[in-house]
């Protein structure tokens, strides 16, 4: 059984330059064969819109948060949305990119208690 | 020595070839791992960070897991065991510089150093020599990949 990391992720497009890193270290973790979940609230969430994160960028001239978006998906982080926070900025569930798990804010809990790590971003 | 497509991939290496990564053997079952030519060329040619996972000196690895991880800018990603074996060490030069594995991927740019479990029953997954080096010929050409 691989460690678990659980990374949770507040910020959004609002503020693009905290918004590559927590992708960026989720594919590091996932490179170094932890089990990495990244649970989606508040703004973060908007990120998940299907086209949002390729409209983000962190630099000027640099990649857009879409691009660390798929690195992570694609070395194996799972990502979960906040049922809430979908509420909170009019989002169904079909807004979402395809793969994100909708979960209560009791999930957050049980995946905290779970994880060796937890990191808020 | 052989180039292929512009990448410097010696003849008496074992490859990975999906995850661009060289075992050579040294002698009593250690088995040196770097990431090849290919690799460094596909993380941007320039890196920040080469970091062996500390935890794992001293354990089995097994075979596909990941003993390393590779990051620049534009990439980030596993450099994983090319077959199973205890972690023995890793290369201090590449954690002061880890260009020193773009530099010289083969020689001073060594990543880790593992005491293999299996060499015999795992090395055939591994391709060499001049027919392994075609396979791997093969494989950058279908997915576009040259070092020029």
């Amino acid at each position: 059984m691989e460690d678990k990391i659980l990374i949770i992720m507040t910020s959004g497009p609002d503020t693009p330059r905290r918004c590559a890193t927590p992708f960026f270290f989720a594919t590091l973790a996932a490179a170094m064969d932890y089990d990495v979940t990244m649970f989606f609230t508040i703004d973060g969430t908007l990120l998940l819109k299907k086209g949002v994160a390729e409209t983000v960028y962190p630099k000027a001239g640099g990649k857009p948060v879409g691009d660390f978006l798929k690195d992570a998906l694609e070395a194996g982080v799972k990502f979960t949305a906040c049922t809430a926070s979908t509420e909170l900025h009019d989002l169904q569930p079909s807004d979402l990119l395809e793969g994100v798990k909708m979960v209560g804010g009791a999930a957050m809990w049980q995946m905290s208690e779970e994880a060796k790590t937890t990191l808020t971003f | 020595m052989g180039t292929i497509r512009g990448c410097n991939l010696p003849e008496d290496l074992f490859y990975s070839m999906e995850k661009h990564v060289w075992a050579k053997p040294m002698g009593n079952g250690v088995i040196r791992v770097g990431i090849t030519s290919v690799a460094a060329k596909l993380s941007g040619g320039k890196l920040a960070a080469i970091t062996v996972k500390a935890k794992n000196i001293g354990q089995e690895v097994k075979q596909g897991k990941s003993i390393a991880t590779v990051e620049s800018s534009k990439f980030v990603g596993p450099v994983p065991a090319p077959v199973s074996g205890i972690l023995e060490k890793a290369n201090e030069k590449i954690a002061s510089d880890p260009n020193v594995a773009v530099a010289d991927p083969y020689g001073e740019g060594w990543i880790a150093e593992m005491k293999a479990t299996n060499w015999d029953g795992e090395k055939g997954l591994l391709v060499t020599g001049p027919e392994g080096l075609a396979k791997y010929q093969a494989k950058l050409e279908a997915d576009g990949i040259s070092c020029q």
